[in-house]
């Protein structure tokens, strides 16, 4: 009998020894791949904040521990991360997202952890303080804006108005749009066409930019705007060939067909109109006040830009309202909820929350921290001026949990560009978008349950 | 040394006489050379074959599973549904259409690139002048990360503002709309061709490789310039050639390109990428993530995958004929 020393590692053994050290492996990885930390330190509590590195600079995580003594780990915003974490059952305890899009998407799969409780009992976010759009992150099992809050917004604009430069209208002879008194999308659409240069194939102006936070709200909320709804009452499936739904996908076309600014067919190589604008190359922006924080830097851009109202269809309601409200929830396997709930109060209510008020990205989402919004020059005295006015006419147009706000995008501009070429017709588009992305809303549905 | 000393290493000699005294439990404790191989080989090669297990193997069997169900990764009623899912892709035609679009990119690219790239290798394979910097700026494209290459030539290809466009117009021509349909995937083949150094370099060792005096023969004997490329060179490259092709293949079907080529290099972005670079692992990667259908995307991941399995056997059997293997015969004795 041979040894266990002098044994030669047989193939079968060694694929045993292997498969052993796969798993154990496995195991260890799986500790690797979500390194959270959301126990207690040993100088205090640590909150693990999954978040953009612009929500929550390194001074901030300084100032959150010398103001509440909680240590903020941050992790990078990450979609399919934040899946593997939730799937874990070791989520990060506070987690960005965006109210409008995502807010009902997660509350109806049972993931969020319902705030009111703690709402309840604070001192620093009164429920009689919050600005209603807060009510993005409420939903009651069926309707986004009632029921149980789930998140709340660190703030936000008033996402279907517009930003344009008076020397780019100056330049074209155009009256400017009021202020305070919607045009129409006809009339914006026009104006558009009037402003837009071009030179041998290129354009050197685009005359305006009218492309909502994303394609799913941007059609809500038109849509809302014709006066309609372009979901059906129990949030299960769209109707593209409802008048009022057509009407807002028929301008859109319309607007794309004419390359009068960036869409699918010609997308602004900065991602965003910010750049574009500032460089003077956009007359129009369909940005809401929170581009004023980039607009204010520049005092010689602030000078020609005026903020105007959410425009209307000919005869439709006037509605105005936010299509981001990002913000923050806590997930209902966090470890440590009652630090995260702190953090969460000093990032939506004290200092931080007092900073961006002030900086003119984005009104507060707590009404006491109106004040602080920069009012100071002429321009950021119109500017306010405008904002407030539109606010009158603020409200939720509440959306699906069946999808999310990028599968909607990429089934809508699957199919969009055909018509946006004039290959097929408004209505046999309706047809097609109705077809996917019903079919997205029902596999949605049916997994919700 | 003293001599306490040698007598020791006198003793670990083999055969030595003191070695001899206790070879009986020696053979009972020392493994053999033989078992010795065995282990070093199997511990020498027990952390590539578990990190193949770990990351290839377990992701792929996961994945497997996945094809057969609904799961989304957050959503809680998922179900088993069999091969539902791959029956689904068989009807769709986003799928087949993005396949295709995948297939032309290969065919073109994958030929375009081999040829660039081994035009590239003669070229420099000459005795010229500042030879060394000519290699390293042809292939210093192949070194630059695909991000920054998606950067570069979206700034280069815009319509509005890059340097394409800019030397059209200078010459009096209409700006052409590069990153948008139908133009998009000429964008997307001069990616591949931008980067042929890669290929370049292989080549080069290759020719590198091919015995001059064949040349001089062939010279001697009167052949021209093409007819000793054509006769001489080739076959003693085609090895080299069949793995560019096959691994030139794989890597065109499975190009990310067109996603970094759009606006946003992001799930978002997914949606601005042109129908003509909507290539299949475009189709997935927005299934996987814009879509969340984990279960159907993992089933389109496992259909390419055997699709490329069989395109690989297809261009080993039909190229069987014409790679020459310069093999030493000595070497099979």
């Amino acid at each position: 009998m041979r040894s266990q020393a002098g044994a030669p590692v047989s193939r079968r053994r060694f694929l045993a020894l292997s498969a052993a050290g796969a798993a154990a492996g496995a195991a260890s990885l799986g500790g690797c791949a979500l390194p959270v930390s959301t126990g207690v330190s040993s100088s205090g509590e640590t909150v693990t904040m999954m978040v953009k590195a612009e929500d929550l600079s390194p001074d901030l995580v300084k100032q959150a521990k010398k103001e509440t003594g909680i240590t903020i780990r941050r992790v990078d915003y990450d979609i399919t991360k934040l899946i593997a974490m939730l799937t874990s059952g070791n989520p990060p305890d506070l987690v960005r997202a965006v109210g409008a899009t995502d807010a009902a998407y997660f509350a109806a799969r049972d993931v969020m952890e319902e705030l009111d409780p703690y709402f309840a009992k604070s001192s620093v976010l009164k429920l009689d303080d919050l600005d209603p759009v807060n009510d993005l992150w409420r939903y009651d099992g069926r309707t986004q804006g009632k029921g149980p809050r789930y998140g709340m917004a660190k703030d936000f604009s008033q996402d279907s108005m517009y930003w344009y430069n008076t020397a780019a209208l100056d330049k074209k002879g155009i009256d400017y749009p009021s202020e305070t008194e919607p045009v129409t999308f006809e009339e914006w659409l026009e104006n558009a066409q009037h402003l837009v240069q071009r030179s041998k194939g290129q354009t050197t102006v685009s005359g305006g930019s009218y492309n909502g936070l994303t394609k799913l709200t941007l059609m809500a909320t038109m849509t809302a705007s014709a006066g309609g709804s372009l979901f059906s009452d129990d949030f299960s499936r769209v109707d593209f060939t409802a008048p009022e739904a057509r009407k807002a996908l028929a301008w859109y076309i319309e607007y794309c067909k004419l390359k009068v600014g960036p869409s699918p067919l010609q997308p602004d190589p900065n991602g965003w109109d910010g750049p574009t604008y500032q460089a003077g190359r956009l007359a129009m922006s369909n940005t809401g006040y929170w581009m004023g924080g980039m607009i204010g830097a520049d005092k010689k851009l602030a000078q020609v830009s005026r903020l105007a109202p959410a425009p209307v269809f000919a005869g439709g309601p006037r509605i105005s309202a936010c299509q981001g409200g990002t913000g923050m929830w806590m997930p209902r396997k966090a470890k440590n909820k009652d630090a995260a709930w702190r953090i969460f109060e000093w990032f939506f209510g004290e200092a931080p929350a007092k900073a961006r008020a002030s900086s003119g990205w984005g009104i507060p989402t707590l009404k006491s921290l109106r004040p602080l919004m920069p009012a100071q020059e002429d321009y950021q005295k119109r500017t306010l001026k405008a904002q407030q006015n539109e606010l009158e006419h603020f409200s939720v147009v509440s959306l699906t949990p069946y999808i999310t706000g990028d599968a909607f995008e990429s089934l809508y501009n699957q199919v969009t560009p055909a018509a946006m070429t004039g290959g097929i017709s408004v209505d046999t588009l309706a047809g097609r978008l109705n077809s996917i992305i019903n079919e997205q809303l029902g596999r949605g549905k049916e997994q919700v349950g | 040394m003293t001599v306490n000393q040698m007598s020791s290493v006198a003793d670990r000699r083999p055969g030595s006489t003191a070695n001899a005294g206790r070879a009986g439990s020696a053979d009972r404790t020392e493994p053999s050379m033989t078992t010795r191989r065995h282990r070093a080989f199997y511990m020498f090669t027990a952390p590539w074959i578990i990190g193949f297990a770990l990351l290839t193997i377990a992701p792929m069997a996961y994945a497997l599973w996945l094809s057969f169900t609904t799961y989304d990764g957050i959503s809680p009623n998922w179900h088993y549904v069999g091969l539902g899912n791959y029956r689904e892709l068989l009807n769709d035609s986003q799928t087949w259409d993005s396949l295709g679009r995948a297939g032309l990119f290969a065919v073109i690219s994958v030929p375009l690139s081999i040829i660039a790239g081994l035009g590239l290798a003669v070229l420099i394979n000459r005795p010229v002048k500042a030879r060394g910097l000519f290699r390293t700026l042809l292939y210093l494209p192949a070194v630059v990360p695909p991000v920054g290459a998606g950067i570069a030539f979206k700034n280069l290809f815009d319509q509005n503002a890059g340097a394409a466009n800019g030397v059209l117009t200078f010459f009096g021509f209409d700006a052409i709309g590069w990153l948008a349909d139908p133009y998009a995937r000429y964008v997307l083949i001069m990616t591949v061709l931008w980067a042929a150094g890669n290929v370049m370099i292989i080549s080069l060792a290759g020719l590198q490789d091919v015995p001059r005096e064949l040349h001089e023969a062939a010279r001697i004997d009167g052949a021209s310039a093409w007819r000793s490329f054509r006769s001489i060179t080739v076959p003693l490259l085609s090895p080299v050639l069949l793995f560019q092709t096959v691994t030139g293949v794989i890597a065109s079907v499975q190009t990310i390109m067109p996603m970094l080529l759009a606006p946003l290099a992001t799930t978002g972005g997914l949606t601005t990428i042109p129908q003509s670079n909507y290539t299949y692992m475009i189709h997935v990667f927005s299934e996987y993530f814009a879509l969340g259908r984990y279960g159907y995307a993992s089933a389109l991941l496992w259909v390419l995958f055997v699709l490329i399995l069989i395109a690989t056997g297809l261009i080993f059997k039909f190229t069987s004929g014409v790679v020459f293997y310069n093999v030493d015969p000595e070497a099979k004795k």
